[in-house]
């Protein structure tokens, strides 16, 4: 079970990656996105705010209305953001609930993949 | 993975509701092959028999809709065939089956597009090889769409969809009043054969297929009941559409007439209303294509996507392009229609493709209700839709849809009375071919990548002492 603050540690990172990354924000221009993450075992939730492919905010608690929702462990979660995890396998498997359109499912595993595709 | 109290309870900013789900499942499974698919039953059922079998096929239909509420309801993720087949008979099954599966979606996309091609150069007379260069025409306009990131919103979708339906229904009825209620071959199932009954109502299933599609739309949902609401819907719609068009047809056109025809619909359109009929027809035929190749290379090319991302396909499927699009996903399923296409040009078999299509779904229904049986022992969990005695339910649908399988995959897609073993053997290849693939390829694609990772990646996440003391959430941005 991952602590608050690793999950937030491995989302600077991400956030980092993902807004340093030209390429994606190429890929992701069209994307604007309101995230809401849930920790299923911990119960903590966040919210990713996206505006143009580029990630302007990640808070804790839930902000606004979701396009989204991810639901799994905070320990996936902290691997996930690091880039440890190749987040379709989990989702296939079960174990990475999304709410949302399947474009987005696409776009959001897209993050990943641009960043980390050996993941 | 644990319970998920607090998503049931949030609302997506952009949810679908039970008309846009209902014109979704209605749209995948309504497509220009149907209106050939009625004159598939009709070579088994003549006449307004025809109409009954649709009736059976429909009320065979409210089983399979059951089923896969329970299966979705268990599972409301996109992924959920591929989630509740590997919970079910394992994940090597799972994945040759939905390969299998998956190569439906080719084969229509291919027989719409000759069928397409077919009824457009039909109407403005031009040679037969010109047929082809529509097909080619029609594919590129879908490919580049795609590669774009063009997406049919789902208000267009609805629209196309029940314009479809409604002006099918419009001029079938108008068509009847040609008939005046003098139907011929009233309830006639068993009249050419013994088994003529049971490959009129797999045929009918046939027209059906794809419903169960809407599935994967569960995660938009803004409820499970939306879903389920839809799946016993859009059968609905179909079954009074395909019935009136399957009456007008019988009555109003002559089968042999029909049956060398590839486009039957427009037939109807001339007999009804003259050119006015064939044009209107035309006009819906091509609307079909909206939905059939977007639908179609969207659905497919993203199960593409993610068997290449989880190891099961080469990862060069999952490249993506600026617009975010797996393009050589796409490709390839356009390719790939096109020279299925070709070969239905080549041959004139697109009646093949019909029974190969309704013996896949025949099977695929089977397997669902053979999944309902073992998630019913396996997974002790509340289901937001329950099949009221599901077991007995599920094991007379395993059995109903193999019968049916066995009768579509057996039959002469051209003659009802002759025995052959073409549709079965394009689906044992089919089949085998999915197989050899899981069972040798796999499993080294994913040897390969395990490698590479282990090679060429270490583990980014910092490791920490097992015991800290954190504060609670703050704002990290």
């Amino acid at each position: 079970m991952a602590e608050w603050d690793e999950i937030s540690e491995a989302l600077a990172d991400y956030t980092v990656s993902c807004n340093e990354n030209a390429r994606l924000r190429k890929m992701q221009r069209d994307w604007t996105r309101v995230l809401h993450f849930i920790c299923s075992d911990t119960a903590d939730t966040f919210t990713m705010d996206v505006d143009k492919g580029e990630i302007v905010a990640t808070v804790a608690g839930h902000v606004g209305v979701p396009d989204i929702v991810v639901t799994t462990t905070s320990e996936t979660f902290c691997d996930m953001f690091w880039g440890d995890l190749n987040p379709v396998q989990k989702y296939l498997r079960g174990e990475i609930a999304v709410k949302g359109s399947q474009e987005d499912v696409l776009r959001l595993d897209a993050i990943s993949y641009v960043i980390w595709p050996d993941a | 993975m644990g319970e998920q109290p607090a998503e049931a309870v949030i609302t997506l900013r952009r949810s679908v509701g039970t008309s846009t789900a209902t014109a979704t499942s209605a749209g995948l499974a309504f497509a220009a092959i149907d209106y050939l698919g009625v004159v598939s039953i009709l070579a088994y059922a003549p006449g307004a028999t025809a109409a009954f079998a649709i009736l059976i096929g429909g009320l065979v239909v409210v089983l399979v809709s059951a089923i896969f509420a329970e299966l979705n309801g268990l599972y409301p993720t996109a992924a959920g065939i591929r989630l509740y087949l590997g919970r079910a008979i394992g994940n090597r099954t799972a994945l040759s089956v939905t390969f299998t599966y998956m190569t439906t979606v080719v084969l229509v996309i291919a027989a719409d597009a000759f069928l397409i091609g077919a009824a457009v150069r039909h109407v403005l007379r031009e040679p037969a090889a010109l047929a082809y260069v529509w097909i080619i025409v029609l594919l590129a306009v879908a490919l580049a769409a795609n590669l774009r990131g063009v997406r049919i919103a789902g208000w267009v979708q609805t629209v196309v969809t029940y314009t479809v339906l409604a002006g099918t229904s419009i001029l079938s009825v108008v068509a009847l009043f040609h008939v005046g209620g003098a139907f011929r071959h009233p309830l006639d199932l068993f009249g050419k054969g013994t088994f003529s009954g049971i490959q009129a109502v797999a045929f009918a299933l046939f027209l059906y297929a794809a419903f169960e599609w809407v599935t994967t739309t569960a995660e938009e949902a803004r409820t499970p009941r939306v879903i389920t609401r839809a799946l016993f819907v859009a059968p609905v719609l179909i079954w009074i559409v395909a019935t009136l068009f399957a009456l007008a047809l019988a009555h109003l056109v002559s089968f042999s007439t029909l049956h060398a025809s590839a486009y039957p619909q427009l037939l109807l359109g001339r007999a009804a209303l003259g050119t006015v009929g064939e044009l209107w027809m035309l006009a819906l035929t091509v609307l079909t294509a909206l939905n059939t190749f977007n639908g179609g290379f969207l659905v497919a090319s993203r199960f593409i996507y993610a068997a290449a991302r989880e190891g099961n396909l080469p990862r060069q499927f999952a490249r993506l392009n600026m617009n975010a699009v797996p393009w050589l996903a796409v490709t390839a399923l356009a390719v790939t229609s096109s020279v299925v296409a070709a070969i239905v040009f080549a041959t004139g078999q697109w009646l093949l493709l019909v029974s190969v299509g309704a013996a896949i779904e025949c099977a695929i229904y089977a397997v669902g209700s053979l999944c309902l049986l073992i998630l019913r022992s396996r997974v002790d969990r509340k289901r937001p839709f329950k099949v009221i005695a599901g077991r007995p339910l599920a094991s007379f649908g395993v059995v109903l849809f193999s019968v049916l399988f066995v009768a579509t995959a057996f039959a002469d897609p051209k003659d009802p009375s002759h025995f052959s073993v073409a549709p079965f053997s394009v689906i044992a290849v089919l089949g085998a071919i999915s197989t050899t693939y899981v069972l040798a390829v796999v499993p080294r694609l994913q040897r390969a990548a395990a490698a590479r990772n282990a090679a060429s990646r270490p583990r980014r996440r910092p490791v920490r002492e097992p015991a800290s003391e954190q504060g609670a959430p703050e704002t990290v941005d």
